[in-house]
């Protein structure tokens, strides 16, 4: 084998953690919880998520207003043109708007700034933006996000003046959101392909702006929180 | 600041304290499981995600919406309990799945020695080549 063809590394060990998942799935599905096909058709699910499709949403509508319209008034439909169906496809496959079928889209002004979070748990517009990151589903971002916005936002290095109005959105089972940031300087002319790609996964939750030249996400520290959750309150 | 949006409580079940006290099975795991973000370095694999992550958000979303056996808000509310207890020096993912096998046991839903059997099965098809 020529070193142009060396296989990429990989774990060569098997982790307690690998066995327990595995033991824990086959159990379930030899119970009755759910069926092998169930799992695999929620797998390939999972598979397909990520925040493209929220990413393409959002440079659409820098580019075309009446799509920003349509976008603001009906998320749900706004969906469609990036091959999100929150109604008839997956997760809930029902075919009617119930639960998890409402997508609002926030539309960050120059002295507006929104934010999401999950007071209660950890929902998130997963059709559209993927999974949740570690640090969104701690109940340290959620407590503090809704009680000092500001100051979270700056510790994520988003410092806003204070004539910016801060919103949080709060999440909840029927209700997802995404933020519409405002389109950067120095953009003007890009493609959306090119602009798809500096709205980040943060920048749609809210938590960064777009900026030409950075297409990741910052590694945030994840902090635990010191008082007791009592989820019965 | 404003907040929107109101909670959803219709369809909540009523929450229950989790039972917090260790279950030996899944306490030498976490003593002792070597966890995705050790072997990664070890092995020299970038992947920020242990390969078995999908699989695990897989069978959450199952065990919520097909039999609703475990519900998701159920879950996440023993998840965060147990996150800032018994499995708080485990990183994530790994507290997400010692916490699910945590919740299931104490339901009822696997039973530990059973799943204790069935992690030796596991393991020996897994290291049987």
């Amino acid at each position: 084998m020529t070193e142009k063809h060396k296989p990429a590394p990989m774990v060569d060990e098997v982790s307690d953690f690998e066995v327990l998942e595995m033991a824990v799935r086959e159990l379930a599905i030899e119970k009755g919880l759910f069926s092998a096909e169930d799992h695999r058709r929620w797998t390939e699910y999972v598979h397909t998520l990520g925040p493209l499709p929220a990413a393409r949403l959002v440079a659409k509508a820098w580019l075309d207003p009446e799509y920003k319209k349509l976008a603001v008034r009906d998320g749900v439909k706004a969906s469609l043109a990036v091959g999100v169906d929150w109604i008839n496809g997956m997760p809930t496959n029902f075919g009617t708007p119930s639960d998890y079928c409402n997508l609002r889209v926030l539309e960050d002004t120059p002295k507006l700034k929104h934010v999401v979070v999950c007071t209660l748990c950890s929902c998130y517009p997963r059709p559209i933006l993927g999974q949740s990151p570690e640090w969104y589903r701690t109940p340290n971002y959620r407590r503090r996000l809704v009680r000092w916005p500001r100051q979270v936002l700056a510790e994520f290095g988003l410092q806003l003046p204070a004539d910016v109005e801060v919103r949080v959105a709060d999440s909840n089972q029927k209700t997802r959101y995404i933020v519409l940031p405002v389109r950067p300087a120095g953009t003007e002319g890009w493609t959306e392909e090119q602009l798809a790609a500096i709205v980040t996964r943060d920048c749609l939750i809210g938590v960064a702006v777009p900026k030409p030249g950075v297409t990741a996400n910052a590694k945030r520290p994840v902090h635990p929180a010191v008082h007791p959750i009592h989820h019965g309150h | 600041m404003t907040t929107k949006g109101k909670k959803d409580h219709s369809t909540a079940t009523t929450w229950r304290e989790p039972e917090l006290s260790p279950i030996s099975l899944l306490e030498a795991i976490r003593r002792h499981g070597r966890v995705w973000g050790d072997l990664a370095a070890q092995y020299g694999v970038t992947n920020p995600d242990p390969p078995w992550k999908v699989n695990l958000e897989a069978t959450c979303d199952a065990l919520s919406a097909e039999a609703c056996a475990l519900p998701l808000l159920e879950r996440r509310a023993e998840e965060d309990e147990l996150s800032a207890s018994l499995y708080r020096d485990v990183p994530y993912p790994e507290r997400q799945l010692l916490a699910l096998a945590h919740s299931m046991i104490r339901r009822g839903l696997v039973d530990e020695e059973e799943l204790g059997r069935r992690m030796k099965e596991v393991y020996r098809r897994l290291t049987s080549v």
